[in-house]
């Protein structure tokens, strides 16, 4: 890249012209003025989120009959469906980013990680929408079958990799490509089969479903923060541990996971954030009964539908505005809490990666 | 085989995760391109008959192993026409080749069986004035189809949403949209790009502040966000400009209730991190020996930033720019508690002075699928118009997405030739 003559003739100028100079330096003032401003203004932004929170709950307005007990059975619904998301998040995610990281073929994980980043853009709202009036209808009559293929598929892949795996000597690079048909196929079969419901269901709308979309919801997150962490891992000591004869297999147990271990935390940890925050999903798909028990075939309600449901016939000074923004407040701490802890993690692998002391 | 290759069993593991990753944005891509574009694909007109002798004339709109839902001429309202039919009562079904489906002004669809004349008078007998349009569908081929798919497409983005049916076009959620968009990112640029400047020129105690909030925010949920525009924006900036400036309108509010401008600040603050992080990333790119050569021939720090590192950045600031538009058309959370509403009575941008309304209300893309698939007032038409809506949401968020994408790939190629 060239400097750009105007710079260049200015600075020639300014020899002779020291009016021209102290222009200069008055627009130069200016534009640090403006960036601070604007950093300012950002930062202001930004923390008036805590602070309007705080600021409008200390004045003080009575809160409404069993507000605490109402607080508890959302926050109960929050924790249902998050857990019950983190359970398919974590595993697709983790998963996904182990592959990705130690196995994948270059080529593969080009392609690959864009197709993650275009999962994570799909707007939520399309999330909901989709298993509201798709997924749900058929998960009503399909519980049992959904139960089944959570189990038969480790399973048969577990068996497929003896049965092939065991003969190659380095995995496959492309491997979830191959995968990839027999397992829609697998899906399709197993989905199109219609037979009386083995287990019965009073909703269609409960928190197996939330599970499933909210857990897609997260996936994203939850394989960028892991595959970010494993990527930190020279390569060096995998390679050491290859040339000493181990199969990759095993440079990854003993090597690259323990290493990677504060980094698969701060996945989980940042996971479980965004699945308690989520609105969308929830509001669309839980059927916003608020329960509070820990039967997954029951609808939930979480504290954000609370919010959305809530915030709108809620006027500003009364009892239930101030309970809403309790639990706005409730939603922000836990998010927070949660990325604080994650932000420690990622910054402890961080640092040790800079001193070279992984692994 | 020894013991140590059957560990490798262990890599299908992974590699299943990977693939259901894949299968689940297959499948999800797939359905949805599937479901919306049926939407708008004209169906097929069905005449059940009944064992008692009775027949039913319309289109099926949902069906199941014991029974029928078909939707028949709606004469007085619309949503009125649904009969369900038990498998069981049905005798026989067919298509006859002069069914014809009139689709009136006022979203009502009525059907018959006979030619241009029948279908004039059906027309004149339900008290709408016009029909949109009159079609024999089971006559038509497979071109025919086609050809009418697409006048439906044009339609559905084309024309505005009649109250209060909620059918027809999505084009007011549309404008909404992309106005929404359009003000956020006239906020959130300026004070992105000065934030990340001044993130890429100091350190101490006051950057690692800003870097923190900014880290830590990024993983707020967006309806915290929203809760904040509609107390601090709505109910407390709102009220206030309210008592200044436009207290000959109290009690009705003017800023004082959700609009576009709260709408659009709420985003901002929503997307502030994706900007930052992005246009900063893209500063600490630009090799250090660049902004040297630049000090070094006299450049004061201003003219360095402005004629130099930004427009060196220019590419990281457009991924800012687009990841940022992608995140704001997908939030719809937020957006509920500050101002998007099922049917706006005026569009937020017009002919008449001063063009863009920031104090009213509108509608928007995303919460057009959340209120037809789930508070509209017929579900069995819903369902099908939010697979639209969704569908077209996706296609736009998907394709800024992949420009992102791409243009992230050849920002970093050209970085590596800056470098060498």
């Amino acid at each position: 890249m060239s400097v750009n003559p105007d710079t260049y003739g200015a600075f020639l100028r300014t020899k002779h012209d020291p009016a021209l100079t102290r222009r200069r330096q008055r627009r130069d003032r200016l534009g640090q003025l403006a960036v601070q401003l604007g950093t300012v203004v950002v930062l202001a932004a930004l923390l008036s989120i805590p602070l309007f929170l705080i600021a409008s709950l200390a004045a003080w307005t009575p809160l409404p009959e069993r507000a605490w007990e109402r607080l508890g059975t959302l926050f109960a619904g929050t924790l249902k469906a998050a857990t019950c998301a983190l359970l398919v998040a974590v595993p697709l995610g983790i998963g996904a980013a182990v592959f990705n990281a130690s196995f994948a073929s270059p080529r593969f994980r080009g392609w690959f990680k864009p197709c993650l980043e275009i999962l994570e853009a799909i707007p939520t709202v399309v999330l909901g929408l989709v298993a509201f009036a798709t997924v749900a209808p058929w998960l009503k009559g399909h519980v049992a079958t959904l139960l089944a293929l959570v189990v038969a598929m480790p399973a048969l892949l577990l068996a497929g990799g003896f049965a092939l795996g065991a003969r190659a000597k380095h995995a496959n690079g492309w491997l979830p490509l191959w995968i990839l048909p027999v397992m829609i196929a697998i899906v399709a079969v197993a989905a199109s089969t219609s037979r009386q419901p083995l287990i019965a269901v009073t909703t269609p709308w409960n928190t197996l479903l939330i599970g499933l979309a909210l857990g897609l919801a997260a996936v994203p997150l939850v394989f960028s923060i892991a595959e970010d962490a494993l990527m930190l891992i020279p390569a060096t000591h995998v390679r050491s541990a290859l040339a000493l004869g181990a199969t990759r297999w095993q440079a990854f147990v003993s090597i690259v996971m323990p290493a990677a271990r504060s980094g698969f935390i701060a996945a989980i940890v940042l996971g479980a954030s965004r699945c308690l925050g989520e609105t969308m999903i929830v509001l669309m798909a839980s059927g916003n009964t608020p329960l509070a028990d820990f039967n997954l075939l029951e609808g939930v309600r979480t504290l954000s539908a609370e919010l959305v449901l809530g915030l709108p016939e809620a006027a500003p000074p009364g009892g239930a505005y101030r309970l809403l923004l309790l639990a706005a407040l409730a939603l922000f701490v836990l998010t927070f809490t949660l990325n604080l802890v994650a932000a420690q993690a990622r910054a402890r692998l961080h640092r040790r990666a800079d001193r070279g002391a992984l692994a | 085989m020894n013991v140590a290759a059957k560990g490798e069993a262990g890599t299908w593991l992974v590699a299943g995760a990977a693939a259901a990753c894949l299968a689940a944005l297959l499948a999800l891509l797939a359905w949805l391109t599937l479901a919306g574009l049926a939407a708008l694909w004209p169906s097929r007109i069905v005449e059940a008959r009944l064992d008692d002798g009775r027949n039913a004339l319309g289109e099926i709109v949902a069906s199941s192993d014991a029974a029928l839902a078909i939707r028949t001429s709606e004469r007085d309202r619309i949503g009125g026409g649904y009969v369900r039919l038990l498998r069981s009562t049905i005798a026989s079904t067919s298509e006859p080749d002069d069914a014809f489906v009139v689709a009136l002004a006022d979203g009502r669809r009525l059907y018959g069986r006979g030619d241009a004349s029948v279908a004039a008078a059906a027309q004149r007998d339900s008290g709408s004035p016009e029909a949109e349009e009159t079609v024999w569908p089971n006559a038509l081929g497979f071109f025919g189809r086609a050809g009418l798919f697409v006048r439906h497409a044009g339609r559905f983005l084309a024309t505005s949403t009649p109250a209060p049916a909620l059918v027809g076009g999505v084009l007011p959620a549309l404008i909404g949209t992309v106005t929404l968009v359009a003000l956020m990112s006239l906020i959130v640029m300026p004070l992105g790009v000065a934030a990340a400047v001044y993130l890429h020129e100091r350190r101490g105690f006051a950057a690692s502040l800003v870097r923190g909030a900014i880290a830590n925010l990024a993983g707020v949920p967006s309806i915290v966000y929203g809760v904040l525009g509609l107390g601090l924006f709505v109910h407390g900036l709102g009220a206030d400009l309210d008592r200044w400036f436009f207290a000959d309108r109290l009690p009705v509010p003017t800023f004082g209730a959700g609009g576009l401008l709260w709408a659009a600040l709420t985003l901002a603050i929503l997307t502030l991190p994706v900007v930052v992080v992005s246009v900063e990333e893209g500063l600490a790119r630009i090799p250090p020996s660049l902004r040297a050569g630049s000090l070094a021939l006299g450049a004061t720090e201003g003219e360095t930033i402005w004629r130099l590192l930004l427009p060196a950045a220019r590419p990281a600031l457009l991924t800012g720019l687009i990841l940022a538009i992608a995140r704001a058309a997908g939030a719809v959370a937020p957006l509920m508690l500050v101002g998007v509403v099922k049917l706006a009575p005026a569009l937020p941008v017009d002919a008449t002075f001063p063009y863009l309304h920031p104090s009213r209300q509108f509608m928007h893309l995303g919460f057009t699928v959340y209120d037809a698939a789930l508070a509209g007032p017929d579900a069995l038409r819903g369902v099908p118009r939010a697979f639209a809506a969704a569908l077209l949401l996706v296609a736009v968020v998907v394709a800024l997405n992949l420009f992102a994408i791409v243009l992230r790939n050849r920002l970093r190629e050209r970085y590596r030739a800056l470098e060498s």
